[in-house]
């Protein structure tokens, strides 16, 4: 074979695919929507860098001071003023232990008055919070799932035709629940927990606001697991005669149950995350002794010391969560 | 992960599982229920909790509940304030409600940007997909070969206790220590999202099926390149999906710092109520749950057009 055929062959086979590269490239699925999506997300991120209250530049454009420099917030935050701040806050969270006390007594007595029992607090919070949540999103699930919430449910088909106003009725059902829990999902845990400190003293504005916000996101996932639900058991019993209810409480919930067992483990862990920060709304859990306690007597050695205790809390309820997560998933 | 899940939580089963199932005695659904139910009872019991408070309705403070949650459904549109009592140049209530709530998506969408540059490159070197040494790597011990355990280690420890403590006590400890400046703010709201971002980021990639990256191996790509078109690719859905999902837990995240001085939406929802103007109060977190419903609806259009 000569040379300049090889070549030609090479050229004419790079072209054909280079052509074929260019067809998958137009076949490719491309949405305005997901384009516009992220051309509005990179012009978010760029102008807020530049005009919010911590931007980077500021740009003055005309008068003597024309020009770009540091944004005033940077400026301020790396003032040398705040260095000094800095410097004495490190110089006050070394531990100071009481007159003839070592390091490891002082912690001990720390932990053993007020830190042990804020821990217990902690993990109440979180708990009675996500039991509360279980109960909100069980039956909310089933109410909000398409399949279960339908006049004719797993879709079995009957003799008579389904009306219109039982169609509507079903209808604004599903969609009654589904905005509740999304508003649920929607408002902040320590925003709630604010506003309901006027049920007054005691741990229910936090348990509340932890329950009701849970509530709302295993409710959505709840009613997503059960719509993806295999409907074959539950066609069977319908056929058989069973009614709704049956149906549901004893064919559904037994299929989708482990699914929402691992849902509930997954919000008990972040239930724990923030329920010691909802300590400092006044209910005695970790966040209290942080901010109501160790800063307000501006013991910033005691602030550190329970800040790591809150810390350690939280990759323990990880670990275990995680590690229940896997052993249901693995069974 | 279903693509389709607005609140993607992970470390969630994917259909089919991945590995050999190991049978393990699992305890019953009866006893599991039965255990939730004695924890949630136990600590009700700790906690002092009453059912019997939560229904008292008749006292004096039973009104107080009653107003301040029943102005939800009456959000002021007007200063409840009259007018003399208002400086003669102040802007209408909406205006400032607008601009609270835009403030909060600044916030927001500043900590993203940060998030998405400090997770992403943490949760790269938190992955097992790009350090794994595979049967072509047999026998070759490189540099990177003997620094890729530690850098692991120290990328998911670090990780850890980014995401160990909760943005408002960043926020406390950056307030204590230098003060809350607008710029420390942004940085305390991202620090634990980047944290669980690089945890999830390297767990959707490890988890992504790995068919195009051995074909690339085949092909004799690098292990970046393998890394960027052969595995990010088949977790993009996911991450997209995860993606969302974050930036709306910073949102509700922002809109908290305010409390803390920052001039988001609970910065004035906390004067407002001081003030006890209820009705003003839930015009702010009303705007807010708008504004995050839109959000939710404007990512799952997203997602259903990418999955």
């Amino acid at each position: 074979m000569s040379r300049p055929e090889s070549t030609a062959t090479l050229v004419a086979q790079r072209r054909e695919r280079d052509e074929v590269v260019r067809g998958l490239r137009r076949a490719a699925p491309r949405s305005a929507v997901v384009r516009g999506s992220v051309v509005v997300g990179v012009l978010a991120i760029v102008a807020v860098w530049l005009f919010a209250p911590f931007a980077l530049v500021e740009v003055t454009l005309s008068g003597e001071a024309a020009g770009v420099r540091l944004g005033e917030s940077l400026r301020d935050t790396f003032d040398p003023q705040r260095g000094d701040n800095l410097a004495r806050f490190i110089t006050r969270i070394a531990p100071r232990p009481e007159q003839g006390q070592t390091v490891w007594g002082w912690l001990l007595q720390l932990l053993s008055e007020k830190g042990l029992r804020a821990v217990a607090t902690t993990l109440a919070v979180a708990l009675a919070a996500a039991g509360i949540a279980a109960l909100i999103a069980l039956p909310a699930a089933f109410a909000a799932a398409r399949n279960v919430s339908t006049p004719d449910p797993f879709g079995l088909g009957g003799p008579r035709p389904i009306g219109m106003t039982a169609r509507l009725r079903w209808q604004l059902q599903v969609s009654v629940a589904r905005i509740s829990l999304a508003v649920l999902r929607a408002l902040p845990e320590y925003l709630l927990a604010f506003v309901l400190v006027v049920l007054g003293p005691g741990a229910w504005p936090a348990v509340l606001a932890l329950a009701l916000h849970n509530g709302g996101i295993l409710g959505r996932l709840g009613a997503e697991v059960t719509e993806n639900v295999d409907a074959g058991p539950a066609r069977f019993v319908r056929a058989a005669g069973a009614g709704r209810w049956n149906t549901t409480w004893f064919v559904v919930l037994p299929q989708v149950f482990p699914r929402f067992l691992l849902f509930f483990f997954y919000r008990l862990e972040s239930c724990v995350r923030e329920s010691v920060v909802l300590g400092m709304l006044g209910v005695g859990t970790l966040g209290y002794l942080i901010q109501n306690d160790a800063r307000a007597r501006l013991r910033y050695d005691e602030m550190i010391v329970y800040l790591v205790l809150a810390g350690v809390l939280v990759v323990v309820g990880d670990v275990v969560s995680s590690t229940v997560r896997r052993r249901l998933r693995a069974g | 992960m279903s693509s389709s899940v607005g609140v993607v939580p992970h470390g969630v089963p994917r259909a089919g599982g991945h590995g050999p199932v190991v049978r393990r005695r699992r305890p019953s659904a009866v006893t599991v229920v039965m255990a939730i139910a004695a924890a949630t009872l136990v600590s009700a019991w700790w906690l002092e909790l009453d059912p019997a408070k939560l229904f008292a309705v008749s006292d004096g403070a039973g009104r107080l509940v009653g107003e301040v949650l029943g102005a939800a459904w009456s959000p002021a549109l007007f200063y409840e304030s009259p007018a003399t009592d208002l400086p003669a140049d102040i802007e209408p209530l909406l205006v400032r409600v607008i601009a609270a709530v835009g403030r909060t998506l600044m916030y927001a969408v500043g900590a993203v940007s940060l998030v998405l540059v400090v997770g992403l490159g943490l949760g790269f070197l938190c992955s097992r997909a790009w350090w794994e040494r595979d049967r072509f790597d047999m026998g070759r011990r490189s540099v990177r070969g003997r620094a890729m355990p530690v850098v692991h280690a120290a990328a998911r420890l670090i990780s850890a206790a980014m995401r160990s403590t909760h943005e408002l006590l960043w926020a406390v400890l950056v307030l204590v220590a230098v003060g809350l400046t607008p710029f420390a703010a942004v940085c305390a709201l991202a620090i634990p999202h980047a944290g669980t971002l690089a945890k999830v980021f390297a767990e959707l990639v490890d988890e992504a099926p790995r068919d195009v990256a051995a074909q690339l191996r085949a092909a004799g790509a690098t292990g970046l390149q393998r890394f960027v078109f052969g595995l990010l690719p088949r977790a993009r859905a996911d991450l997209v999906a995860y993606g969302f999902y974050r930036f709306e837990c910073i949102v509700r995240g922002a809109a908290v710092l305010g409390f803390f001085g920052i001039e988001t939406v609970g910065k004035y929802v906390r004067d407002a109520f001081e003030n006890g103007h209820y009705h003003e109060m839930w015009t702010y977190i009303d705007a807010l749950l708008v504004v995050v419903l839109a959000l939710d609806a404007w990512s799952g259009a997203v997602r259903r057009r990418i999955a």
